[in-house]
């Protein structure tokens, strides 16, 4: 038995070169340029740039708060790399880590929203003029070199992307190399924008959970005009009402709080939350009648606020 | 355990009545509301055990960052801007996150790998090989 594996075992060496060649084949295989979908691609104009993205070169480790520098400034917030440094890196990592990069953004009030993770997706946000940060792997995932960069334009007819990218503005990279290096960060990117502002390619669940986790570091008077900018994006989002509500009533607005509810509870007859909060505010209007069916409804509905519904409508 | 317990539930039960009673001299107060970020992770499974791992795991982001050599002044507010998800995701797996920093290990052979797949167009790490 032995003979038989001793011949492998002395190519071992041609075997490796082998292999090695044929993983780099596959390896190519999968990197292909990027497909769009039909839809997007007719949607889309040819070529793009966001004009006056100012550039912020990276020192050696420290492209996430250059990154983050960009698409502040761009959006309005005067805040200087040198101060996002201490808010963003961490020194033992020699690096930023995804979910900092996000909450520093909440931090200088602009909300983050992390795009759904396709070349599409990156491409409309561009079209649409907002400078999109993206994560990459400029090397292979056994070696990772992980890598923020400031994606401003494309140009469909030479399939080409251009990058802040670390201490090179405007750097041209082709759709092949870009999306391969970055297809092995799961093609992250995020954009920031001000409350009011809502990306073109986002979805109703993800906006839902950009903006609460917005409110919950700003306020609600800082979430106020995200909020009624989604309802006004997705009209039939109840959970949108609900949160409009709420938010109206924490800045003192009762009747904007009511009104928001009562839309809530028409898009979305099971949200007992939205029923339970309706019928508290209008008992407390005095408006008994209205408030006694809003509370049986939250009292019949099964969940984690069915007990107090039911505790509101004995007082 | 069992003492501290005894010592506590009476100023818990305190603070809670003292609570409740500056609370129920104002017409309707925030709190009494259900918040949009509660209702949103009822939505989810598991809210209750998630509220409690999120703290735990707030403490443990701060913990876990100032021994990496974050300054003890920033610590808090890092922490405080992270959504309830991030702060598990940070807790969790901060070693095993991603760091953006764009520096690799660099021996030969793996040099003489990245190389060749910089030329095929595979990775970025040489600006020379464009």
């Amino acid at each position: 038995m032995q003979g038989r594996f001793q011949p492998a075992c002395m190519n071992a060496r041609l075997a490796g070169v082998l292999l090695l060649a044929l993983w780099l084949m596959i390896l190519t295989g999968c990197a292909s340029t990027p497909r769009l979908a039909e839809s997007t691609e007719r949607a889309l104009p040819r070529q793009a740039l966001v004009d006056g993205v100012p550039f912020h070169s990276q020192r050696e480790y420290q492209c996430g708060p250059a990154s983050l520098a960009m698409i502040l400034n761009h959006s309005d917030v005067d805040v200087a790399m040198e101060s996002l440094i201490p808010q963003v890196f961490i020194p033992g990592r020699e690096g930023s880590v995804q979910p900092e990069m996000l909450a520093t953004v909440r931090r200088h009030g602009r909300i983050p929203f992390v795009l759904e993770n396709s070349f599409d997706a990156l491409l409309t946000e561009i079209a649409a003029g907002q400078p999109v940060v993206v994560m990459q792997n400029l090397s292979l995932p056994t070696w990772p070199m992980w890598h923020y960069a400031v994606a401003i334009g494309y140009d469909l007819d030479t399939e080409e992307m251009t990058l802040h990218s670390g201490e090179e503005a405007e750097r041209i990279e082709s759709f092949r190399r870009f999306d391969a290096t970055w297809a092995r960060s799961d093609r992250w990117a995020f954009v920031a924008m001000p409350p009011g502002e809502m990306p073109q390619s986002v979805g109703q669940r993800r906006a839902l959970e950009a903006i609460a986790t917005f409110e919950q570091v700003q306020g609600a008077q800082a979430a106020l005009p995200a909020w009624e900018a989604l309802v006004a994006r997705f009209p039939n989002s109840g959970m949108g009402y609900f949160a409009l509500g709420n938010a109206r009533h924490t800045i003192g607005d009762t009747l904007g709080a009511i009104e928001a509810l009562r839309n809530a509870v028409r898009q979305r007859e099971d949200l007992g939350a939205a029923w339970l909060n309706l019928g508290l505010l209008l008992q407390a209007q005095g408006e008994d009648g209205e408030a006694r069916r809003a509370l049986s409804r939250a009292a019949d509905l099964p969940g984690p606020w069915q007990k107090r519904a039911q505790d509101a409508l004995e007082t | 355990m069992k003492t501290l317990r005894r010592f506590l539930s009476p100023l818990l039960i305190l603070a809670l009545v003292l609570g409740s009673v500056s609370v129920s001299a104002a017409p309707l107060p925030a709190s009494e509301l259900v918040s949009t970020q509660a209702a949103l992770s009822a939505e989810r499974a598991d809210a209750d055990r998630e509220r409690i791992n999120e703290v735990l795991s707030r403490a443990g982001v701060q913990e876990q960052l100032v021994a990496q050599g974050v300054d003890l002044a920033e610590v808090e507010a890092r922490v405080a801007a992270l959504s309830d998800e991030e702060a598990r995701q940070m807790a969790e797996q901060l070693d095993q996150l991603p760091a953006g920093a764009s520096v690799v290990g660099a021996l030969v052979l793996i040099f003489l790998v990245l190389l060749v797949t910089d030329i095929l167009g595979l990775t970025n790490v040489f600006p020379f090989t464009r």
